[in-house]
């Protein structure tokens, strides 16, 4: 642990000096809000929409742009800088556990996407009104199964990084989020689908995620919706830690 | 493989007295690694630098930034010390490198062509700061392509030829030693003597075309 801090201090302080790189974070992912809002709110009125639960189609559509926003994670571009200009391998010459090296960015990430996410709850919040029904614990567990999602598809980014050396690769590797995004119940929720979208949605592990991330937006706590979340997300975080940890032992 | 950055494909390495591949971690609290693109974070400043690389190797925060102060002003880099790496020039970044590999006081430190692409006074400096860390009683392990270089800053000389020593001994031994056989009436050169072992021409080297791949 004593390793990890100052690894983390280290991302946390180059996230902090560049503000250009976190911004497009927080207000991309903003914009499809208010876009995906303004295309589909008048079909799904709130007073005569079930699925909301009384509230507008934004407290709906957020979860997808929390999720968007946890996507954004530079950690693995940062990575292939260091690779690229040999300050990885002076990270490798030190007797750091090849852990720390992993988790140093991950921890970093998770804290970067959890500040984020709060921004962007506050900042959805205010225009379209939407409130969290689970109420302050449903709101903190809002925030870390984001960040949690945010550590998994950093870890699967810095895989890539570490197994391709490249920042065109890295950074085109990080568009797959897009597929598994719309392969969720994103518009509606997953009955509503159609027989094959819903087969799509089932076996996409982001469904989970979503629909966790959308009763902690829309209803009381739902802990059978949470706790399929927080398993996704641990299980693809184990798998993810340990294919990277395994390739930076194996690089030469 | 030395510095523990490749894994050894047979036989065994040991460095310092530690068996490289048994114990990695153990080697490497007894090296310092300086490559040959200083390896620096260029959003960190200098003095962040150095307080990082004290704390990878154990020290607490307060040791760590008096330490970095110590060798700031050995490579006298202190009134840049918080200034971002970014803006540092190459002789700047060669010192500061120099600098982190130092942190943890290596018995053995590896420079890997240490002066490439920095002007001559740069040189200078850099050979001057390799002079008085090895005066400290630091080990240097020096990769270098320049052998002038070699002959004014190293004891022993191993020379590499598609990857095997083909010649070794101090300077002066070598330099004799190829005297003596050619009859020469001049002291030969480093180049010369890496010419005779290596088994070539100047006219060949400058025909050669050579790939090189990173």
């Amino acid at each position: 642990m004593s390793k990890v801090l100052p690894l983390i201090q280290r991302s946390i302080r180059e996230a902090l000096r560049t503000p250009e790189a976190l911004l497009p974070t927080l207000f991309i992912p903003l914009f499809f809000l208010v876009v995906n809002v303004g295309q589909a709110a008048r079909i799904f009125p709130s007073n005569s929409t079930p699925f909301l639960a009384g509230q507008s189609y934004a407290a709906f559509q957020l979860p997808s742009s929390l999720l968007l926003a946890a996507s954004f994670g530079t950690a693995a571009l940062y990575l292939v800088e260091d690779i690229e200009g040999g300050y990885f391998d002076k990270l490798r010459a030190a007797p750091v556990p090849r852990t720390a090296i992993i988790f140093g960015r991950l921890a970093a990430e998770a804290l970067k996407s959890a500040a984020i996410a709060v921004a962007m709850l506050l900042i959805a919040a205010l225009p379209f009104g939407i409130s969290i029904a689970s109420g302050p614990l449903g709101f903190v567990l809002l925030i870390l199964l984001t960040a949690s999602w945010a550590v998994v598809f950093s870890g699967f980014m810095q895989l890539i990084a570490l197994k391709t050396r490249s920042a065109a690769a890295t950074n085109s590797a990080g568009l797959i989020f897009f597929p598994l995004l719309f392969l969720t119940p994103s518009f509606v929720p997953r009955p509503l689908l159609t027989r094959p979208m819903e087969i799509a949605a089932t076996f996409n592990p982001v469904t989970y995620i979503m629909e966790a991330l959308r009763s902690l937006v829309l209803h009381d706590l739902d802990w059978a919706a949470i706790g399929r979340g927080f398993a996704v997300v641990a299980a693809a975080g184990a798998v993810m830690v340990l294919l990277s940890v395994r390739s930076i032992r194996r690089y030469d | 493989m030395l510095t523990t950055l490749m894994t050894l494909t047979s036989g065994s390495a040991r460095v310092a007295g530690v068996e490289v591949t048994k114990d990695p971690d153990a080697a490497r609290n007894k090296i310092g690694v300086a490559l040959q693109e200083a390896g620096l974070d260029p959003r960190q400043t200098g003095r962040e630098l150095v307080i990082l690389q004290g704390r990878l190797f154990g020290m607490p925060q307060e040791e760590a930034a008096a330490r970095a102060i110590e060798l700031l002003e050995l490579v006298d880099l202190v009134d840049d010390a918080d200034r971002r790496i970014k803006g540092y020039s190459g002789g700047m970044r060669r010192r500061l490198d120099l600098a982190s590999a130092l942190v943890h006081e290596p018995e053995v430190l590896f420079l890997d062509e240490p002066t490439t692409g920095l002007d001559p006074a740069s040189r200078l400096t850099v050979w001057d700061e390799l002079r008085r860390i090895n005066e400290r009683g630091t080990t240097i392990f020096l990769t270098t392509q320049y052998l002038e270089e070699a002959d004014q800053l190293c004891d022993r000389i191993a020379i590499i030829d598609g990857g095997l020593i083909v010649a070794e001994g101090t300077p002066s031994e070598l330099k004799a030693d190829l005297r003596q056989r050619r009859g020469l009436t001049r002291e030969p050169t480093l180049d010369e003597v890496f010419l005779e072992a290596t088994g070539r021409t100047r006219e060949r080297v400058a025909g050669e075309v050579q790939e090189v791949q990173a």
